[in-house]
């Protein structure tokens, strides 16, 4: 197990390896530069040949890509990420200040989802076939359709146009004239509805996924000899078939991870909500390179660690699993 | 007699019997349906809505002004040198006065504004307060450019690229998946490396990162990434087939009588792996066409004279007041995305080889 790890993690490396210096090479032959992109953006600012030279060479632009790519792996392993072209501060402090807000939306509707879809599973097992689990699971198949950003564009109709509830954002205008409970209720009405857009599709594919699951396990002999003992409806679905569906389920933990800090780009433009996914969005318009490596080294570890946190709690829950 | 009676009893193929249990799903024949009368929007778009004539006499020559939709160049030049290109309902008459015309079912265009005057008893279409009325179904935006024409031009936009993408992606995930599982060993190991890499990154990323490279990124850039990107699952489930498949009893046959390695892939083991690698690639048309409409909806997916439900979107988001800029396109994308999900989920429980039988 431990030399199963140790080879995971360093096949790991090589692929993470791999994916920084794939997108390293793309960013860096992409048309524009930070320097060209200061100037068109604000045109007051007209600067000399000599300024962009040493600009140029601030950044490492003067060099082919490659081998600022190597420096800039030199600086990884060091730990440090280099620091943003557009904002003039570390690369990691300004990935501090929106990873909060994302993960604020991120762990709220991820909890939702567990606690919500487990129950839903349920009964959709327990009413199977009965009209009304097959309205509700129509419901939810609707609901898994339709996209997020197509949601989250009616919401801000119904409840910011036509019923003038709130403005999009993270917080009022008069957020710092508030006390602290006023400040956290202000904070809560604004997530109502992007957590709503997170969570909705997944709630719903989280319990499709438990009722299939449920079903194949209630098919199974060991269910049928404790229902033959005379055992209840509710202890054979929460004792002894639930327990069997955890396994695939937990897998989805560790596949969750990634989507917890990468946000997503188009639902937080939406709401105009400041985390990550809306940085990631301005940085690529800005052709702010460190933070663009900065933010894919940090996705790519997620989704590599999230990968392997599935491998390793599968051997937890079913003892069956093994890796050699 | 007899004959007839062999031709019964001969057992049926994969896809005959895949088919059947498909078509016993009365929800995903709906949704298949659907794609279908979708795919014929999209085919006459331009006698839908337009403001080319379908059919015109022109100076004594028949004309299809209105295949310029497809393909600019499809317009006769003399349209263009006469200078009728955006009024044909009166320079037509103006230029020749025998001429004749027959015009699309709805007089509007995507890309334009329909003026004053332009069309003899039309109104021009309004900026500021467009609701869907009699002249446009579906209201128009801001600049006055009619939804529902935006909407149906939007079809052929949003099925080109679910099919071209796809086509892409399906063709890199069934090649690098037969190889990795049919040859197994290292072509096996570096092709899954492979995969894993472009699965590691989060795809809409790279996306973004691709079409920024591209200066002034066209739909074909966006169908081609997308599809470059859409393979990995595609891949991993050829793999998984020709893994299983190799081992069978009618490959053995097929090797033992010297069939060479690209016959057996190609005409022994890949016809039989086809059928569940077609529920990945149905998924991954809903989840192009939700790529697209998100990109455009970002600013950034294709050029504005493309028509996208996703850019009527964003102007909904916009311009919240217009409702309808975001109901009748968000519509169209559910609809869409729903339909082939549902084709996508009942072929899944077609090809699943432990409903056999039932």
């Amino acid at each position: 197990m431990i030399a199963y790890i140790f080879r995971r993690i360093l096949i790991g490396f090589f692929t993470l390896f791999l994916v920084t210096m794939i997108v390293y090479g793309m960013i860096r032959n992409m048309p524009g530069n930070p320097v060209a992109q200061m100037e068109a953006q604000d045109p007051s600012r007209v600067l000399s040949e000599e300024d962009k030279q040493r600009l140029m060479e601030i950044y490492g632009l003067d060099k082919p890509w490659y081998e600022a790519y190597w420096s800039w792996l030199g600086k990884i392993c060091t730990g440090d990420l280099g620091v943003s072209i557009k904002l003039h501060e570390n690369v990691s402090s300004v990935i501090a200040v929106r990873i909060g807000p994302t993960l604020l939306l991120s762990i709220t509707s991820l909890c939702l989802m567990y606690i919500l879809a487990i129950p839903i599973g349920f009964y959709s097992v327990v009413r199977s076939g009965k009209r009304d689990e097959r309205i509700a699971s129509f419901v939810l198949y609707m609901f898994y359709s339709i996209p997020s950003f197509v949601m989250g564009v009616g919401l801000l109709v119904v409840f910011y146009q036509w019923l003038e509830w709130l403005p999009p954002g993270i917080m009022s205008d008069d957020y710092d004239s508030f006390s602290y409970f006023g400040k956290l209720f202000d904070v809560g009405k604004h997530m109502i509805l992007p957590v709503f857009c997170y969570t909705y599709g997944g709630l719903a594919s989280f319990s499709r996924f438990i009722k299939a699951n449920m079903e194949e396990v209630i098919r199974q002999d060991y269910i049928r000899t404790a229902r033959a003992k005379g055992l209840s409806n509710y202890r054979v679905i929460v004792h002894h078939a639930f327990r069997n569906t955890l396994i695939p389920f937990v897998t989805m933990v560790g596949l969750a991870l990634p989507g917890l800090l990468s946000g997503a780009i188009i639902l937080e433009q939406i709401f105009e909500w400041p985390g990550m996914g809306s940085l990631f969005f301005e940085c690529i318009s800005n052709r702010d390179y460190p933070v663009i490596m900065g933010m894919i080294l940090i996705f790519s570890i997620m989704t590599l660690l999230g990968q392997l946190l599935a491998d390793i709690l599968y051997t937890l829950v079913d003892p069956r699993v093994t890796y050699k | 007699m007899a004959k007839k009676k062999e031709q019964i009893n001969k057992s049926r193929g994969y896809w005959a019997e895949t088919w059947i249990r498909f078509r016993r799903r009365k929800l995903a024949m709906i949704a298949l349906c659907y794609v279908i009368f979708m795919a014929l929007v999209a085919i006459f778009s331009p006698a839908i809505v337009g403001t080319k004539p379908v059919v015109c006499k022109y100076k004594g020559g028949i004309y299809f002004p209105c295949m310029g939709y497809f393909n600019p160049s499809w317009e006769n030049s003399v349209f263009i040198s006469d200078s009728i290109i955006t009024s044909y309902p009166v320079r037509l008459k103006e230029e020749d006065p025998d001429s004749w015309a027959i015009f699309p079912l709805m007089y509007n265009d995507f890309n334009r504004r329909v003026g004053e005057g332009e069309m003899p008893g039309r109104d021009a279409n309004p900026t500021i307060d467009g609701h869907p009325s009699f002249q446009n179904p579906m209201g128009t935006n801001i600049y006055g450019y009619d939804v529902a024409a935006i909407i149906v031009h939007g079809t052929k936009t949003a099925l080109l690229v679910g099919f071209v993408s796809m086509s892409i992606a399906s063709f890199i995930g069934i090649s690098v998946g037969a190889l990795a599982g049919y040859f197994g060993g290292w072509v096996d190991l570096a092709l899954s490396r492979l995969t894993e890499v472009v699965l590691c990154v989060p795809i809409m990323v790279l996306i973004l990162a691709l079409i920024a490279m591209v200066e002034k990124p066209e739909i074909w850039h966006t169908m081609t990434i997308i599809g470059l990107m859409g393979w990995p699952g595609i891949a991993r489930l050829t793999r998984g087939e020709f893994l299983k498949l190799k081992q069978s009893e009618y490959v053995a046959a097929a090797r033992a009588l010297g069939a060479s390695q690209f016959r057996i892939i190609f005409r022994h083991i890949l016809p039989n792996a086809l059928a569940p690698v077609l529920v990945p690639i149905t998924f991954g048309i809903a989840g192009a066409i939700l790529a697209e409409s998100g990109l455009s909806y970002l600013g950034i997916g294709s050029s504005a004279s493309v028509a996208s439900w996703g850019t009527i979107l964003s102007e909904g988001n916009r311009n919240l007041s217009m409702w309808w800029l975001a109901f009748f396109p968000g519509s169209m994308i559910f609809l869409t995305v729903l339909a082939y999900n549902l084709i996508g989920e009942a072929l899944q429980e077609a090809t699943d080889p432990r409903q056999r039988g039932k």
